[in-house]
């Protein structure tokens, strides 16, 4: 186990917070069809995984395949792949919800979470035989147009340190122009160094590492937050995603039937909604918005390998983030999925990388064992 | 006197047809001999997960788990005490499953606490993470090979030991539904506040069921280890976890003939499966719109018709037929096309077989195709002295 690096910390906490917000996307498909339905949507990371493969296709229908030639990207391009890839996801929920779970509705519940299995099976191993799954592709990162940091000092660099490394800097110019100057005289190779060049390039070579030692120590006195600029993007994209759901479930009135249904299916049919017809929308709903956290996920988090397994484990902790916030509660499960993004950072800070995907398996059972309404649920035990 | 005649009786065929197998299967290749092996360790693993799913209704989704305590167990102790023990392979080998079967019924006791409080889906998904999380530690422990994997030294290859395994399942599941203490398995699967308020230790009853299926599982997962001679976290993923569910699910939850006759036909298809040559992609679509078209008409025809029961059977059989001509017309055809003309691996079917299964047959049979039902002599009689009209039904 390494050390607790406390000065990485502040960085580590960002990137859960990042993380989390596509973990916070998924749980949103998952809490609100479980609102609805009262079914985990096993294959709604497989969902995921096909909205992946949407905005790999959406980016090499641009141009961006994997030896291409292009050299700059727009967020035009970044807007199509993002409605590709939420439109195919949509459409996707929509079928499976009426061809797989609709048909079970009338069954034990069992029964449809055993469908939802056999869905989610089957999309992983018979994608395998559609799409291009090894070697993984990945998205060119040139389809990202903004790939610098924004650098958020925390504490600045000590001058001491700083003026330190300056001053070194002069000795090393001064040691590798001599260095330089006799292999001009000489003609000789760096490599095959005649016995008199040896104290040159050694006195080269220890100015060199001198000042890389002091400039690492003036570099590591300060403190500062790295941003990516895509990641930043992601997660307001995110925000925006979340604040616009929240405004159609609580002031449109698909949204008020969709919260109708989730609180008693039938008497939301005897009053007239089309229970239905508000299934649907909630998958397709859900959907889109896994389809959103697969675009951003495989194009911001750069080099992110897709293959047909790629939203097993997302799906896994998006579902656990939701039961963590109280499943079927839409704030629930943005606050569940920020938790569970900070949990796995935390976990890999602390210098547990293997057990990155046990930790959320692990929270699992202890809410479920002991708060199974989640952080903002109702404290109505119905199912535990 | 004739109860222990009988029973005597059927312990002696249970040895003799377990002595039957190993001679079968010694002038066999090694091939077959593997396939003989695996299909007795799936009928015990199908027939324990039976025990915990189907009787007691506790649905549960780790049993990959258990399966790897019990063969990371035997090779353990293969590799830490088999020299030091002096003893012959046969009781070593029982040795070897006993503390395989203990030490994962103590997995399954863990495991098996939370059953006390979680229900339905949320039981399934925490089995699910706790098989996850064994294998995660297990991958871990450098002491146990790590992610490489652990090899068996002394390994003992015992077909029959593994089919005595596995009637000895089978016969404890089916004695345990004969009894007082079967019934109350069979109460809290079907209503857990009832069988309490009729004196139905609910805890201990939902306890005993993990502890025996995992004990089983985890002999098994002994067997195992001494026939691969190596075992890795690689081997106990979640897909086995689902195909012994799968399994289950087929043969009809609570049916100890289904679990078993199930485990042995979706074992073997997907090993045939292996070998089948590569074929353009156009025939599977064609495939899968063959089984959309059968999956539609059986729908139908389970909603629509009332008819006598030889008429619903020959309608069933027609669309069976149709779609099955459809497939098959529709294949080359639509092979034609560019894009689905491209070959597949057949290899790569494997778990494609597995997931189709379980949605055409929760989409056409929820409750598994044997459902509740076992099979009896008393049902043979019936089924042959009785007209076609009652034969479907029972």
């Amino acid at each position: 186990m390494a050390g607790l690096e406390l000065s990485t910390l502040p960085q580590q906490l960002v990137n859960g917070i990042l993380l989390g917000s596509i973990y916070a996307l998924i749980a949103l498909g998952y809490t609100m069809v479980y609102g609805v339905l009262k079914l985990i949507n096993f294959a709604h990371g497989e969902v995921f995984m096909i909205g992946a493969y949407a905005a790999l296709f959406a980016s090499w229908g641009l141009g961006y395949t994997p030896n291409n030639a292009m050299s700059g990207s727009n967020p035009i391009n970044l807007l199509i792949m993002l409605l590709a890839s939420m439109t195919l996801c949509g459409l996707l929920g929509v079928l499976i919800e009426r061809f797989a779970y609709r048909p079970m509705r009338n069954q034990p519940r069992i029964a449809s979470l055993i469908t939802a299995i056999g869905v989610s099976l089957l999309l992983q191993y018979g994608g395998q035989l559609f799409l291009p799954s090894s070697p993984a592709p990945n998205i060119d990162a040139k389809v990202n147009p903004y790939q610098d940091n924004i650098t958020i000092p925390l504490r600045p660099v000590d001058g001491t340190l700083v003026a330190a490394a300056k001053q070194l800097e002069a000795k090393q110019i001064e040691t590798k122009t001599a260095f330089d100057g006799y292999l001009e005289r000489t003609k000789e190779s760096p490599f095959q160094l005649s016995a008199a060049g040896q104290p040159f390039k050694k006195a080269a070579q220890d100015a060199e590492r001198d000042l890389r030692t002091a400039e690492g120590k003036a570099e590591a006195s300060g403190l500062s937050i790295r941003l990516p600029k895509g990641q930043m993007i992601m997660l307001v994209t995110t925000v925006v995603l979340m604040a616009l759901l929240n405004f159609l479930v609580m002031h449109t009135k698909p949204g008020r039937a969709m919260r109708a249904a989730s609180h008693d299916f039938d008497a939301a049919s005897l009053m007239g909604i089309n229970v239905n017809s508000t299934i649907t929308f909630t998958f397709l709903i859900g959907s889109a918005l896994a389809g959103a956290g697969a675009m951003m996920n495989a194009t911001f988090l750069s080099g992110t390998k897709i293959d047909t397994f790629f939203g097993m484990l997302p799906g896994v902790k998006a579902f656990v983030a939701a039961v963590l916030g109280g499943i079927g509660n839409i704030p629930g499960a943005v606050l569940g999925g920020i938790l569970m993004g900070l949990a796995e950072t935390l976990v890999v800070w602390a210098g547990y990388d293997s057990y990155r995907d046990a930790i959320a398996f692990i929270v699992l059972i202890i809410v479920l064992l002991f708060k199974p309404g989640g952080l903002l649920g109702s404290n109505k035990v119905e199912k535990v | 006197m004739k109860f222990w005649l009988g029973r005597t009786g059927s312990i002696l065929l249970a040895f003799a047809l377990c002595a039957g197998i190993q001679l079968l299967a010694d002038q066999q290749s090694d091939f077959v001999q593997r396939l003989i092996v695996l299909a007795g360790l799936y009928v015990t693993l199908a027939v324990s997960l039976n025990l915990i799913n189907g009787i007691t209704g506790q649905f549960s989704m780790g049993h990959a788990a258990f399966y790897q305590i019990g063969a990371y167990t035997a090779g353990f102790i293969a590799m830490k005490f088999y020299a030091g023990a002096k003893l012959p392979p046969e009781l070593w080998m029982i040795l070897s499953l006993l503390t395989g079967a203990a030490v994962a019924s103590v997995a399954g006791l863990i495991v098996g606490l939370p059953s006390l409080r979680l229900k339905g889906d949320y039981l399934a998904i925490v089995t699910l993470g706790f098989g996850e999380i064994i294998r995660i530690i297990v991958q871990n422990q450098p002491a146990i090979g790590g992610a490489y994997g652990l090899s068996v030294a002394p390994r003992f290859e015992m077909i029959w030991l593994v089919w005595l395994l596995a009637i000895l399942c089978i016969a404890v599941c089916r004695n345990l539904l004969k009894t007082a203490h079967g019934l109350q398995f069979l109460a809290v699967r079907e209503d857990e506040v009832a069988s309490s308020a009729m004196g139905v230790n609910v805890t201990r009853t939902k306890v005993t069921a993990f502890l025996l299926g995992s004990a089983f599982a985890g002999a098994a997962g002994a067997l195992l280890a001494h026939f691969e001679g190596f075992v890795s976290p690689k081997m106990f993923t979640m897909d086995v976890s689902f195909i012994i569910v799968t399994m289950v699910v087929l043969g009809g939850t609570g049916s100890i003939t289904g679990a078993t006759l199930a485990a042995i036909g979706l074992f073997f298809l997907p090993e045939k499966m292996r070998d089948l040559p590569n074929f353009p992609l156009g025939n599977l679509v064609a495939t899968g719109i063959g089984i959309v078209i059968m999956v539609i008409g059986f729908r139908h025809i389970a909603a629509n018709f009332h008819g006598k029961m030889v008429e619903r059977v020959l309608r069933y059989l027609a669309i069976l037929a149709i779609a099955v001509v459809i497939a098959l017309v529709l294949g080359p055809i639509v092979s034609k096309l560019p894009t689905l003309g491209v070959p597949v691996e057949g290899a790569k079917l494997r778990m494609v077989v597995f997931a189709v299964t379980l949605i055409v047959l929760m989409l056409l049979r929820p409750q598994g195709i044997f459902a509740h039902h076992e099979f009896s002599w008393a049902w043979l009689r019936k089924v042959l002295r009785i007209d076609t009209d009652k034969k479907v039904t029972a």
